[in-house]
């Protein structure tokens, strides 16, 4: 009976001229989306070859600096820790061009004093630090909704409210309701029959849209899929079924609730509005001023007056490093191991804590905003696409540990050495034989996809509640 | 006049009434309470930058002893009226630097020591979030109102019967069409009204804000031109109402065109062009190639000026006068001329001191300096056309989109609303603009009192550099009828739409078949 309604349904759905207005626009929007992305500029081959570049640059990098001395390794740095491109970002953009393509651990430019005597004078390396470069100081907006399947997502999600707005508002106007029910089915078969009905209909064209733009990818775009990406298409394909039957189930809560087809679709449209536009993107912003973090202004400051207090204490009245570093001597080596580490603590600590607060910031309003299953949708999508902030979280996560691999590797390296005096981070204090080029650490980066289960469990979530919300009002709703 | 009126009122009423009229007011109302709230928040954090650049500028201008030290700055003034409409307020540089040797331009990627520099965000995570505003509300949501009230003015009337009805009396069909036209305008005005009175409680409760008679006047044109595209929608639905038989079709089909209009069709023009970009050349980066050759230029010109003067270097053309020891025999002292510079490929500022100056006489050097330095400025200015490409194809890139998206009247309604507040990309580039006018200005003020040619170019040994009546960098607002002449041409195209439309619309129902 409940396969009788559907089909019903379908074919009540397929004559109708939203039917018509949604099979025109999706495959456009698809066919676009495909095209862009296959033939437009800085696509995924562009990406991958300045992957490529940074990753060629920073083995060079490695080998210039081992051949020198383990030494000149530990105190440059390993260089930069790029983040592969997404092959996804067709799928979902995400905060791909907001968040920067590599975390550089490299020491820069050189310090040095001179004047003082001949055992004073002494030329240094900056101490290492992390540098999460975020903002780019161009000036293209970044800021552009692009048109990948998030953004035609959003649209079927309208889509979904367009075909339930009258499912049953409709049918209890022209009275048919009421003929239905005095057959034997029970009001639940009645909204299930419903809601598939709709959810073929929707869910027949977005995969045979699906599959067109993917055709085209696959043919045109230089962009090369394996089983996972296979596989998080076809999860993708599955978070659009959840959002689009989410929105079915509120349609058909609304439908149910209000007597007249047009009252349902005003509510409907003035809901989705919101939760596709106002409420995440303002939410957002909202939030990021309710848990405010301390300027980049503050900051900056805060860090030099940290440096001074530290220059202040190692330069100043007692100059516990008046007397350049060497290998003769130990105790003055050791000292500016002391001075080197203090400063290269200060700086870890205020960097790695501004971007971490940022990054909560952003979390923090993201985690609120999922109240809106259109967000919730697009955060999953940018997750299955590895351009989601919860990826880069990961990525920062893993360039620190890296970082303390690197030091460890630098440590332990230099225990082998006998003749070095074993003090890090003073180029002195450690060993002068070259090392390995291939024993340096590599980084790499590790995906994971499972933030996106949260997401998923959140959609499932709100499925049951909207389902729930529309039986019972179903079943409360007068049939006349 | 009375029927027309009647029909006006009965419009009215019927709206008023309904439920979508309550959540459409309420839903506006909220919706532009908190995108306000969040924008004004963001201007008072703009300003606060702003303030604290523009007082550090001063500091560090009293510091300048020496002409050739100055580095005067201009500064983008945050705009009041961005809390309606950020448009560009967020985006491209703040700050200015004016140098010598050096070009204004901007590229798409970070540049050792560019001129242009933009203040840090505190989160620029929070950037990926769209930017909601009053205009955005507008454009998204009052749309969406207007085409409720108006779906089903015929249509609606038509299914229910009482259409046959109302014509059935002496009433002329144009004064029905006019009169639902009216009706469901003056249900919508209180609406937008209350939705601006409303936002502008909010940002005069702010300390910081604070608008003027300008801003003010700017403000109603904003609201005028928001009536117009409340009214272009309506008109739409109207039309639609006309031409469809059932309301259920009207609305359907308006909603599915609103959506276009308002979501797709603009992100979707704008994306393509950016991957697609019609005016293309070659990479931003290759424009940094010749902006160098362009400073080997100027030291060969510069080499064979020094020659033609018949010196080898620069540093001939200073004599000292020699030193006499007690003894009456010339003691060496140290004399010489150094030179610091600053180069980074695409700009030279070379700084000039003299070591024992009292002793030196510099007339010649002066006179070479005089000639060297306006030349750097010449050469500046050369490196600037070049580099300055990639910026002006960038501009032509997004005019080019611009002019697709106007297809749209929910684009033109975006495009008239910035050009009015001044947050348009125009606008910001006037500030680039400007910026470079304030560098010919500071050129021309060191030219007139011959600082090129001065001593106190490179020494403050005779008296530091007279610095006080140095031109300060003047923020340009524009005035009313400015604004309104450059946005005329997008209001003029929401008027023709709205025209048409209604033309459209009243002919249309003019031999409307009633049966």
């Amino acid at each position: 009976m409940i396969l009788h309604i559907a089909i019903k349904e379908i074919y009540r759905n397929l004559t109708t001229l939203r039917f018509t207005l949604m099979v025109i626009l999706l495959p456009v929007l698809f066919i676009v989306n495909a095209l862009i992305y296959s033939f437009g500029s800085g696509g995924y081959t562009t990406q991958m070859n300045n992957y490529n570049r940074r990753g060629t640059e920073n083995r060079g990098h490695i080998i210039k600096h081992a051949d020198q001395s383990l030494a000149e390794l530990a105190l440059v740095g390993p260089g930069e820790m790029p983040k592969r491109p997404s092959r996804l970002t067709f799928c979902a953009g995400g905060v791909d061009e907001v968040v920067s393509r590599s975390i550089k651990m490299k020491s820069e430019g050189t310090i040095s004093r001179s004047g003082g005597g001949k055992d004073e004078d002494y030329k240094w390396r900056p101490p290492l630090k992390l540098e999460y470069k975020v903002e780019s100081a161009g000036s293209t907006p970044t800021r552009r909704v692009k048109i990948n399947w998030v953004f035609i997502g959003v649209l079927m999600s309208f889509f979904a409210i367009l075909f339930t707005f009258d499912a049953i508002a409709e049918e209890r106007a022209r009275g048919t309701l009421s003929l239905m029910m005095s057959n034997t089915i029970s009001r639940g078969q009645v909204l299930l029959g419903k809601y598939l009905g709709a959810f073929v209909t929707l869910m027949v064209p977005l995969i045979i849209s699906i599959l067109m733009n993917l055709l085209i990818i696959h043919v045109f775009g230089d962009i090369p899929f394996g089983t996972s990406e296979w596989l998080r298409i076809l999860g993708m394909v599955g978070l659009f079924a959840l959002l689009i039957s989410t929105f079915i189930f509120l349609g058909l809560f609304f439908s149910s609730r209000v007597s007249n087809a047009i009252t349902s679709l005003v509510w409907l449209l003035l809901t989705w509005v919101f939760l596709a536009f106002v409420f995440p993107s303002l939410l957002g912003t909202f939030v990021g001023n309710l848990n405010p973090i301390p300027s980049v202004d503050e900051i900056s400051m805060r860090r030099r007056a940290q440096l001074d207090q530290i220059d202040d204490e190692w330069k100043g009245g007692a100059n516990k490093i008046k007397k350049a570093p060497s290998i003769e001597y130990p105790s003055r080596t050791r000292t500016w191991a002391e001075y080197f580490t203090a400063i290269g603590d200060t700086e870890k600590q205020i960097a790695d804590e501004h971007i971490d607060q940022q990054l909560r910031q952003v979390q923090f309003a993201r985690d609120l905003t999922q109240i809106s299953p259109i967000a919730t949708f697009q955060y999953a999508m940018e997750g299955l696409a590895n351009t989601s902030i919860a990826g880069y979280m990961d990525f920062v996560k893993q360039a620190r540990r890296y970082r303390q691999t690197f030091i460890d590797f630098v440590k332990a390296e230099d225990q082998g050495d006998p003749e070095s005096l074993h003090i890090y981070p003073v180029r002195e204090g450690l060993s002068q034989k070259p090392v390995d080029p291939d024993a340096v650490p590599v980084f790499e980066e590790r995906i994971s996809y499972r933030s996106v289960l949260s997401q998923v469990g959140l959609l499932v979530l709100f499925n049951l509640l909207f389902f729930i919300m529309a039986q019972v009002s179903f079943l409360m709703s007068e049939i006349k | 006049m009375h029927t027309l009126w009647l029909v006006i009122q009965r419009e009215f009423v019927s709206n008023v009434l309904t439920s979508r009229f309550m959540i459409g007011f309420i839903v506006c109302l909220l919706s532009t309470a908190v995108a306000v709230f969040v924008q004004v928040d963001d201007y008072e954090k703009r300003l606060v930058g702003y303030n604290t650049a523009v007082r550090e500028a001063e500091a560090e201008a009293q510091e300048w002893e020496l002409y050739s030290k100055i580095k005067p700055k201009a500064h983008r003034k945050p705009n009041p009226l961005g809390i309606f409409n950020v448009g560009t307020e967020n985006f491209g540089a703040n700050t200015v630097t004016v140098e010598m040797g050096k070009p204004i331009f901007e590229l798409s990627f970070p540049i050792w020591s560019a001129p242009t520099q933009k203040r840090g965000s505190d989160n620029p995570f929070l950037a990926m979030f769209l930017t909601v505003d009053v205009v955005f509300i507008f454009k998204i949501v009052l749309s969406a109102l207007a085409i409720l009230f108006a779906y089903n003015t015929i249509s609606g009337e038509r299914e229910d019967g009482t259409l046959k009805l109302v014509l059935s009396n002496a009433i002329p069909r144009d004064t029905v069409v006019f009169g639902k036209y009216l009706g469901g305008m003056l249900s919508l005005f209180p609406i937008v009204l209350m939705s601006l009175i409303v936002a502008l409680i909010i940002a005069l409760s702010s300390r910081v804000t604070a608008f003027d008679g300008n801003d003010i006047a700017h403000i109603v044109l904003i609201f005028a031109v928001s009536l117009l595209y409340v009214s272009t929608w309506y008109l739409l639905g109207l039309l639609l109402s006309v031409w469809t038989k059932t309301a259920a079709t009207t609305l359907i089909l308006s909603m599915f065109i609103w959506v276009l209009l308002t979501s797709v069709h603009s992100n979707a023009v704008a994306f393509a062009v950016e991957k697609f970009p019609p005016y293309k050349s070659n990479p931003e980066s290759a424009a940094l190639q010749p902006a160098f050759e362009v400073w080997d230029q100027f030291n060969k010109e510069q080499e064979a000026y020094i020659k033609q003067r018949g010196y080898d270097n620069l540093q001939e053309s200073i004599t000292w006068e020699p030193e006499k020891g007690e003894d009456g025999e010339p003691t060496r002292t140290r004399t010489g001329m150094g030179t610091s510079s600053e180069s980074g490929g695409y700009y030279r500022i070379k700084n000039y001191h003299i070591t024992n100056v009292a002793k030196a006489d510099t007339s010649i050097f002066q006179e070479i300096l005089g000639y060297q330095e306006q030349l750097r400025v010449e050469y500046a200015n050369k490196a600037e056309a070049i580099l300055n490409k990639p910026s002006e194809e960038r501009e032509r890139n997004a005019k080019f989109a611009d002019m697709i998206s106007r297809i749209s009247f929910a684009d033109t309604y975006d495009f008239a609303v910035g050009t009015i507040a001044g947050t348009d990309r125009r606008s910001y580039n006037d500030f680039i603009q400007n910026s470079r006018a304030y560098k010919r200005e500071i050129v021309e003020y060191l030219r007139d009192r011959e600082a090129f040619s001065s001593r106190a170019w490179f020494s403050d040994d005779k008296g530091a550099a007279e610095l006080t009546d140095l031109p300060v960098f003047q923020h340009q607002r524009l005035s009313l009828s400015e604004s309104l002449s450059r946005a005329a041409i997008d209001i003029l195209i929401l008027l023709a739409w709205n025209i048409v439309l209604f033309m459209v619309a009243y002919v249309s129902f003019l031999r409307y078949d009633m049966s």
